[in-house]
């Protein structure tokens, strides 16, 4: 089955904040290099990468689809509201579209803020944030099952 | 008053609910005697029809994926979807893109 139209690649920029939709992620030197910023002393990446087992039962593949427009919403409001807890950071945040392969990242949320407390914090806060709300699914190939069966996900 | 005969709406099927469906979206009628058309009647307007054109067992499948599922109107989310009395004062107009949000599983 093909994916949906509206799960496309996309991208939302704000100031301090870039979130993207994309069938290939940046390669994280490239990410840092963009949220270096010479009033900030600390940058905190996250990148969440595809595992090769659940429950006993062997992963082959993943698949991942957006609605993007709204889920991109999503995102740039998850970042404006970490700007509640910590006024000044830059923040850039990539999630993965389509089929990834088992090992590769799926998602990338970097940060930089004035210091290593904070710069964390809003890390971990982003990514707990869209792993609640976006509106992105993800599922699941299993060795040795039909691919008709293969499960979506819920984080739920 | 009633509605005048070309009003849609366009669902867009995610996840499980696209994968039980077969499809990613659709563009129904609204129906024409059922004017104005309440967010709260849209559940059993999809699962009827989809047990119509699919049958029983599509259709109870869509009713449980609707029942764990969330509304999306134009790109926004509509928020306490599990308050029925809310959903039952949103009104379905032509033209609008409703999405059918099943739990999410991003990052």
């Amino acid at each position: 089955m093909l994916p949906p139209d509206s799960s496309i690649e996309g991208v939302l920029e704000q100031p301090g904040g870039t979130c993207s939709i994309l069938y290939t992620l940046d390669p994280i030197e490239s990410i840092t290099k963009r949220i270096t910023d010479p009033r900030f002393g600390a940058i905190a990446t996250f990148i969440g990468t595809t595992r090769n087992s659940f429950q006993g039962k062997v992963v082959t593949k993943l698949e991942y689809q957006a609605y993007t427009k709204l889920a991109l919403k999503t995102i740039s409001r998850i970042v404006d509201d970490a700007r509640t807890q910590t006024p000044d950071f830059q923040a850039i945040v990539q999630h993965r579209i389509g089929v990834v392969p088992v090992g590769e990242p799926s998602i990338v949320i970097a940060v930089s803020a004035p210091h290593r407390k904070e710069a964390f914090q809003t890390c971990e806060f982003i990514l707990e944030e869209v792993k609640r709300k976006a509106q992105i699914w993800k599922r699941e190939y299993y060795e040795g099952e039909d691919e008709s069966e293969a499960e979506w996900k819920s984080n739920v | 008053m009633s509605s005048s005969p070309s009003e849609h709406i366009t669902i867009l099927y995610f996840a499980a609910a696209s994968t039980t469906l077969g499809i990613t979206s659709e563009t129904i009628p609204i129906p024409p005697q059922a004017h104005p058309f309440y967010l709260s009647q849209l559940k059993d307007l999809l699962v009827e029809r989809h047990t119509q054109l699919k049958g029983q067992s599509v259709g109870q499948t869509l009713r449980r994926i609707l029942d764990t599922s969330q509304w999306s109107i134009d790109a926004e989310m509509v928020d306490d979807g599990d308050d029925e009395e809310k959903l039952g004062r949103i009104e379905v107009r032509n033209g609008m893109e409703v999405g059918v949000i099943c739990p999410v599983s991003g990052g």
